[in-house]
């Protein structure tokens, strides 16, 4: 083996070299030629026809480098802390000039059964999910951490302050965080994440706000905390005086609670028949989901809380000031020792039963038996309204449900009707219309954001309901699609009606100006987000195939639309020929087949066009509430209405489980949550169990327009939630659809010059906003809107005819073909280029 | 007397002629001749330029290559 032997020396002197180099200048260099060496010693130790003391001289040299390793190890962790150096080699600087470079953090040896990758940096887990561990992976990392993105193979979670807050309110605490992550990693855990999780989830919920029998106590397991809290000079003047003792009592546990509707309802219920199943069922939820929850079920292991109470009117105060001083405190209601609050008599009915991820959500809200306040986020027709009235059949008491409109109040009433046995008395309605109280000591109000906020001159009815709301503490407030109400709103409400646990229900919990956040603070931290393709797969949502249809916009279309304002391009590529052609061909194919159609247009113009061209029904902002009634009712159940306009109105909360085609012609910019939003108004639809079901869901994109650039951002929530758009530029057979609107182009001519010449006025239309809460305002301050009278200002001449619209459009065109047109317009390019010329020419001269 | 400008012919999309046109709307210094749907004839030592004010005005129309969110 003479190649050996003589590499050995060789590899020795490179040792030596390494060495004396990195004593002098510790560089990034030298760990691989100390590498090298150890290696040919490994070998050498094989080679029998080495002399001895060629031996002893490479121990030696072997012991050094040890050494040597070891203190550069060292060395390069404090390098590695204080940020200056690390790891580096030629492949460094392609991973953001070696600030991605993850490359020191040591695989695990087994790191192939492990599914989690982090980012020590940013705190940015990667799952991957076709690991054999990714079920409980996921488990873990929805409590710990916010998902981000989640396609079919890898998901993409963040590790963040507030996600670390909502997992230690569902009573995580670090030590099982940081193990259990730790068990997950590829990699062993970064010291910089391991701080981040201590640090965060020290601060936070450690301090907590209790309502025990109409008192507030601020609560903690740590004593010292609050001593520290005390001995603060604001905080320690609020204690109300008496109590002097800081009191000390029990954890409640979960032991007693049932959450009505689970499998462990059923088995309570039913003489404990499926006592059996619950337990198989708890089963697969996971070794590692019980050990999360093993303070809760563990009844053995009770912990010590330390109390001192205060005066309900330095809540508001002390929370500040835990706050200022980095304790936020987290809110729990004690319901079940809630004596003061008379109950409710309400329980879901026994034949309902909920949803597993329904009842994971709720699990995560009645974690340790007090319901604790915060967000559940599930995609539209995922039953977020059987989560919340849920959660009203477990508090029992008094509750609040605050929805965005007038039509989904009388919805929310109607499903506490179907999924529970309370009595229909009980269930009031708080809207313009009807101001109803409940017929017991206590009961359930529906309203609104609106009426409960409205600061102007309320008429006496209402005035009275408002001080009834105020007057009373709720044990429960439920808040309907919380994202889409401004948080000041939110402080207005929180402020006037006093309830013991809050729970916001959404589906897209975003908002383009990032203002989510503040809800955090309102409400409370998020409880829970479900993954669509999961509810998917599994048959709670409809599968659903998302396509981006390209319309090129014709020649005559794309140049108005390079000259028009934006307004005016909006309204443009929104009657993109081109478009409506698709549109009808997309209608006339699901038709055919049966299919159910809703199609979106957020301008109200094309809206119009679009179904008065194909003569379908449509309902937008202004359309009577009777007239909406009929059609919905109309599209729901007459088989020769199957196409069904809508303007934005339709967004949010309208429930269609027949609809199973939507079609998008124009919409909100770059909203997100539009779109998320419009597509789950085809997810709950009906037929979803059949075999080989698909819902369809088109956007129609006029191509070369600002609409493309709009569109690929809207994609983004739903690409995030692991949707895939397909794009297609050509329908097949499109030109042989009969009766094809606009095939010529004369009609397309026709239908530009309307367009421009029906939106020159333009502002028209933008008046009547249909924004839902534009309308619901307007129908209060009109108070007799329902009977058909409206007060508008306006001219005489208006009410003698004198403003006839037809007389203004035919003059207003007439006029300008007469006016400032009539020189330039009227030529075609090929004599104004020779009038150019001439005039060059002249001055020329 | 016949006059000769250096031109060079493009062909395009018919939604990107149309921007051409629209450029050339301004001071009429870009287009020699329109010749159909989707030819021009543009002057010579104007292309640069033009080309330049294309990738200008297609930007607002398409989103850039977004940048991946956490590169510096």
């Amino acid at each position: 083996m003479p190649p050996k032997r003589k590499a050995a020396p060789a590899a020795a002197g490179a040792a030596k070299a390494g060495r004396t180099s990195a004593m002098s200048t510790p560089g990034p260099a030298t760990p691989r030629s100390l590498d090298s060496s150890i290696m040919s010693e490994a070998e050498e130790d094989f080679d029998e026809d080495v002399t001895e003391a060629q031996k002893k001289r490479e121990e030696m040299l072997g012991q050094e480098a040890d050494e040597f390793v070891n203190s550069w190890a060292l060395s390069s962790n404090r390098f590695q802390n204080k940020g200056k150096d690390k790891h580096y080699d030629a492949a460094t600087h392609y991973f953001g000039g070696g600030k991605r470079d993850f490359s020191d953090l040591k695989l695990k040896p087994d790191y192939k059964n492990r599914p989690l990758w982090i980012d020590p940096l940013k705190g940015v887990i990667v799952l991957e999910r076709f690991n054999p561990l990714a079920e409980q992976a996921t488990d873990f990392l929805t409590t710990i951490a916010e998902p981000k993105s989640r396609p079919t193979f890898l998901h993409e979670y963040a590790l963040t302050t507030h996600s670390l807050y909502a997992a230690v309110s569902v009573g995580l605490r670090p030590r099982d965080i940081i193990n259990t992550l730790d068990r997950f990693l590829k990699t062993n855990l970064p010291v910089s994440i391991r701080e981040f999780i201590e640090s965060c989830t020290q601060s936070y919920g450690k301090v907590k706000l209790v309502l025990k029998n109409n008192k507030y106590f601020v609560e903690s397991v740590d004593a010292e905390m609050l001593q520290k809290l005390l001995k603060d000079e604001i905080i320690g003047k609020l204690r109300l005086h008496g109590t002097e003792e800081v009191t000390t009592s029990y954890a409640p546990t979960m032991g007693g609670l049932v959450i009505p509707g689970t499998q462990n309802a059923a088995g309570v219920h039913q003489a404990n028949l499926r006592k059996a199943g619950k337990a198989g069922e708890s089963g697969e939820e996971g070794e590692l989901f019980a050990t999360l929850n093993a303070e809760e079920d563990d009844e053995d292991d009770k912990e010590a809380v330390h109390a001192f109470e205060i005066a309900d009117v330095n809540v508001e105060q002390v929370q500040k000031r835990c706050l200022d001083l980095g304790y936020p405190i987290l809110e729990e209601y004690d319901f079940r020792n809630d004596e003061v609050n008379a109950t409710l008599d309400i329980d879901l009915r026994p034949n309902t039963s909920i949803r597993p991820y329904q009842e994971k959500s709720l699990s995560k809200m009645f974690g340790n038996g007090r319901a604790k306040s915060g967000i559940i986020v599930l995609p539209c027709g995922a039953g977020k309204t059987l989560v919340g009235i849920t959660a009203a059949c477990t508090i029992k008491k008094g509750i609040i449900v605050l929805c965005t409109s007038s039509m989904s109040v009388v919805q929310w009433r109607q499903e506490f009707l179907k999924w529970s046995n309370i009595n229909p008395d009980d269930v009031a309605i708080f809207t313009a219309e009807s101001k109803n109280k409940f017929s017991g000591n206590t009961g359930i109000i529906v309203t609104t954001y609106s009426m409960v906020t409205n600061n102007r001159e309320r008429s006496h009815d209402s005035k009275k309901m408002m001080d009834f709301l105020k007057g009373r503490e709720w044990g429960l407030m439920l808040l309907d699609e919380v994202h889409v109400v401004p948080a000041d709103v939110f402080r207005r409400v929180i402020s006037s009606i006093k309830s013991h646990s809050k729970l916001g229900l959404t589906a897209t919990l975003l908002r383009e100006d990032d203002k989510i956040s503040h809800l955090n603070f309102l409400i409370g931290p998020k409880l829970y987000e479900a993954n669509w393709m999961e509810l998917s797969q599994q048959g709670h949502i409809a599968k659903v195939q998302c396509a981006e249809v390209w319309c090129p916009m014709p020649t005559e279309f794309y140049d108005e639309y390079l000259k028009a304002s934006s307004r005016m391009k909006r309204t443009l590529y929104a009657m993109n020929p081109t478009k409506f052609q698709a549109c009808q061909y997309l209608i006339n194919y699901h038709e055919q087949r049966g299919d159910k159609i809703i199609v979106f247009s957020d301008e109200l113009y094309s809206l119009k066009q679009y179904a008065l061209k194909l003569g379908k029904v449509f309902i937008y902002g202004s359309t009577g509430q009777a007239e909406r009634m009929q059609v919905l009712e109309n599209f729901q159940h007459n088989p020769n209405v199957n196409t069904l306009f809508l303007s934005k109105i339709g967004d949010t909360s309208l429930d269609l489980p027949e609809a199973t085609v939507l079609i998008q012609i124009s919409s909100h910019f770059g909203s997100r949550r539009q779109e998320a939003q419009r597509l789950g108004r085809i997810l709950r639809a009906k037929r979803r169990n059949d075999e080989g079901f698909n819902a369809f869901f088109y956007s129609l994109v006029s191509k070369d327009t600002q609409e493309m650039y709009y569109s690929s951002k809207r994609q983004a929530f739903l690409v995030d939630q692991g949707y895939a758009f397909k794009v297609i530029t050509q329908l097949a057979n499109i030109e042989k659809t009969p009766d094809l609107a606009f095939a010529t182009a004369a009609e397309r001519r026709e239908l530009l010059q309307r367009t421009l010449v029906d939106n020159e006025k333009g502002t028209e239309e933008d008046v009547e906003t249909d924004d839902l809460f534009g309308k619901v305002r307007g129908k209060k301050k009109g108070g007799a809107w329902g009977n058909g009278v409206r007060r508008t200002a306006g001219t005489l001449g208006e009410l003698s005819g004198g403003q006839d619209m037809a007389y203004i459009e035919q003059n207003k065109a007439a006029n300008r073909g007469l006016t400032k047109k009539a020189q330039k317009a009227g030529q075609s390019a090929f004599f104004k280029k020779i009038a150019r010329e001439k005039e060059r020419s002249r001055v020329g001269k | 007397m016949p006059r000769a400008i250096r031109g060079v012919l493009i062909e395009c999309e018919p939604a990107i002629k149309s921007i051409i046109v629209h450029l050339d709307s301004a001071n009429n210094d870009i287009i020699i001749e329109d010749l159909d749907e989707s030819h021009l004839v543009v002057k010579e030592n104007m292309v640069h330029l033009l080309k330049q004010k294309l990738e200008d005005r297609l930007k607002e129309t398409y989103r850039p290559e977004e940048p991946l969110a956490d590169s510096e």
